[in-house]
């Protein structure tokens, strides 16, 4: 029984910390009620082609609410410059939807889409 | 993200995956280590240290460095146990630096050690004069082994041809007033008897007791939490805050 214990607590333990530090791609996914960040984002990308800037605005406040969910959970295993990078896309992106710039809009869903795919990657 | 929250997570992780790599490679003691055991443990201490601090990379790849070296510490060490001529290579052999008094030049040469750094290990073993040592032994982990001519050893009983008994190993009975009573029933001694030579010393409970030992020979050694000297020796030698 000690034996066992001296093997399989460090064992255990090893494969909890490996969990946590590679759990990022799981967690990032959506739970609960969450629509998803990637799936928000193709939303916002359709909004802003079709110019119809009050959905897109909807969107963003889904997309940043779900964002803070997320944050939470995959801050233990994802890079801290992927976590800023996104936020700071999904803020830039407020203002372009806020100022109807089709342009930015489209640059920036896209920049925060390519920071989604790496975070915890 | 709560960065402190994600240091003391990363912290956790670092501080016992630390702990549990450098109980699998096992080197316990630190007199044990070779040079390059040495800057293997630094090495993996500080990826533990950016494992734990370096917010702007993930904790896996630090932690996978972590592993690997670890890993091939661990490799390292079974073949170094299993393999004589590997472990003559990668933890080096002891060599001899003085044989009958007389310096071996080119084998301090070799190994980087310059005559004052030998002669301050000697000096470490209580010898003062080159020659007085028949053998100097420098060992891989940089200690060094001395054998003295056997004019310069001490007497030993067994010169002298003295009986002595063994006086064993001491086991604690009493510590910070708490009594142990497992090492008191390996002695085959009880409570009672232990109050009874307490009594004796003027001593009235366990509780003024800091330290108590008792040996196979039978001696018991008490120390008390005042321990009634009537003047103490100050080996300070100038005035400090205390």
């Amino acid at each position: 029984m000690r034996k066992f214990l001296v093997i399989s607590i460090p064992v255990v333990t090893i494969i909890l910390f490996i969990l946590i530090m590679q759990g990022g791609n799981v967690l990032k996914r959506p739970l609960g009620n969450e629509v998803g960040i990637p799936k928000t984002i193709e939303m916002i990308v359709q909004d802003i082609k079709n110019e119809n800037w009050d959905s897109a605005s909807n969107h963003w406040d889904n997309l940043s609410k779900d964002w803070d969910k997320v944050i939470k959970r995959v801050q233990f295993s994802a890079e801290r410059n992927e976590i800023e990078g996104l936020s700071l896309s999904i803020a830039s992106l407020k203002g372009a939807i806020e100022a109807q710039d089709q342009s930015s809009g489209l640059q920036l869903s896209y920049q925060a889409y390519e920071h989604w795919e790496d975070l915890g990657e | 993200m709560s960065e402190g929250l994600v240091v003391v997570v990363r912290s956790v992780i670092g501080f016992f995956s630390l702990l549990i790599f450098a109980r699998i490679i096992g080197k316990s003691q630190i007199s044990q280590l070779t040079f390059f055991d040495y800057v293997l443990g630094i090495t993996i201490g500080s990826m533990a240290a950016s494992l734990a601090t370096d917010l702007s990379s993930r904790a896996w790849p630090h932690w996978v460095a972590l592993a690997s070296w670890s890993a091939l510490g661990f490799i390292m060490e079974k073949i170094t146990v299993k393999w004589r001529y590997a472990s003559k290579f990668l933890e080096g052999e002891p060599v001899i630096v003085i044989m009958n008094g007389k310096i071996m030049e080119e084998v301090m040469k070799k190994m980087k050690y310059t005559v004052s750094e030998i002669m301050g290990l000697l000096r470490n073993k209580g010898i003062f004069d080159v020659k007085q040592v028949e053998f100097a032994i420098l060992e891989p982990n940089g200690q060094l082994s001395v054998l003295q001519k056997p004019e310069h050893l001490p007497l030993t009983p067994q010169d002298m041809k003295i009986k002595v008994s063994s006086s064993g190993i001491s086991s604690e009975l009493i510590y910070d007033g708490i009594l142990i009573e497992q090492n008191l029933r390996q002695l085959k001694k009880d409570k009672k008897w232990l109050i009874k030579e307490l009594k004796k010393q003027g001593i009235h409970d366990v509780s003024e007791v800091f330290y108590a030992s008792l040996n196979p020979a039978g001696n018991l050694y008490v120390d008390r939490y005042q321990d009634r000297l009537q003047s103490v020796l100050d080996i300070g030698d100038y005035k400090g805050p205390y």
